[in-house]
């Protein structure tokens, strides 16, 4: 007897060896059982699809890293010159902050104005870009590594936190701050 | 923090989109995603990865949250706030709007045991015990929903 729950059991990999061999036999005597299949199928790669809009994460756009391979003099030679420079700015004086430029991105199709306002920027508000008409803002701002807090601004007066970053602290506005964290790794 | 970072990582989008077909409703589906993880990690987060949990936690939030809604307004069943919602939800996909609407024409425990399936990798003994039925029940009532949706989508079309 044909058993039409191994259809979403082989759908869902729940199917045990001896399911697997009914099924099997099922999709090939059975045409109908066969179309079953093949349309639940279709019908699961549009239920599975994504729900929402892609959401761009936030991306750290790195400068290419060349190779240096030490067993090449010429790079070698380079790198010790580099190692020199390093250490006569560090005799001159201390050495800069590294600055690394972060995209900030938010999906908001709906309003005029978006601006984005955090420690980094000493809370001065700075305008967002449109991204065409994607409904995405987005800038891109220089900022040191550590721990940082910033919200977005829509229309010059609602604030909303990023909603990609989990954490958050409650600010003295009675809204929510997002923290985001640049570490070594990110 | 790196564990916690790479859990909410690996399950944000999949519990977000099983609230999503739940409710149809971005912001209250962005609240009850918040809400459960804050809740996990607060409360069992010592106990290692438990996906299961994790939605138990969220499907509590949402159930709760419609049974206050029901207190408090009478003329506001779910189906309404279900039906209403899709359509307005600039988020969702223009494609999925439509299946997102043949969700809400479910009943509430078929479109719970397909929302959680689909979610991710729950397994049907996972969602047996997350909903509380067997799983030689979940076996026969998903397939039979993947049926009714699939006449839902060809009578839409």
């Amino acid at each position: 007897m044909m058993n039409r729950y191994l259809i979403s059991m082989f759908i869902d990999d729940e199917l045990g060896l001896d399911d697997k061999i009914a099924f099997v036999r099922n999709v090939h005597e059975h045409e109908q059982y066969k179309n079953e299949t093949v349309e639940l199928l279709e019908q699961e790669k549009i239920l599975r699809s994504d729900v929402m809009e892609p959401f761009p994460q936030p991306e750290i756009i790195r400068k290419k890293r060349k190779v240096i391979r030490l067993f090449r003099p010429a790079a070698f030679v380079a790198a010790a010159a580099v190692l020199v420079m390093f250490a006569l700015l560090f005799l001159k004086g201390p050495v800069e902050q590294t600055m690394i430029p972060y995209r900030f991105v938010i999906y908001q199709p709906d309003v005029a104005r978006a601006e984005i306002t955090g420690s980094f920027t000493d809370w001065n508000s700075v305008l967002m870009q449109k991204v065409g008409s994607s409904g995405y803002w987005a800038i891109t701002l220089d900022i040191p590594r550590g721990e940082h807090r910033f919200t977005y601004i829509l229309e010059g007066e609602k604030r909303i936190p990023d909603p990609t970053i989990m954490t958050r602290e409650r600010d003295d506005f009675g809204g929510e701050n997002s923290i985001l964290s640049l570490t070594r790794e990110t | 923090m790196d564990d916690y970072k790479s859990f909410y990582q690996a399950w944000f989008d999949k519990l977000f989109s099983y609230v999503m077909r739940m409710t149809g409703d971005y912001d209250l589906s962005g609240d009850i995603v918040q809400e459960s993880f804050t809740r996990y990690f607060q409360h069992y987060g010592r106990d290692g990865r438990n996906q299961a949990l994790l939605y138990t936690i969220a499907r509590n939030f949402l159930y709760d949250h419609w049974r206050k809604l029901k207190h408090r307004e009478a003329v506001d069943t779910v189906d309404d706030i279900y039906s209403r919602n899709p359509e307005d939800v600039v988020m969702v996909r223009e494609e999925y709007k439509r299946v997102i609407a043949a969700f809400g024409k479910l009943e509430d425990h078929e479109r719970d045991i397909l929302s959680l399936v689909l979610s991710g990798d729950l397994s049907y003994r996972d969602v047996a015990t997350i909903v509380g039925t067997s799983e030689a029940n979940i076996k026969v009532k998903i397939h039979r929903t993947r049926l009714k949706l699939k006449k839902i989508l060809q009578e839409d079309q």
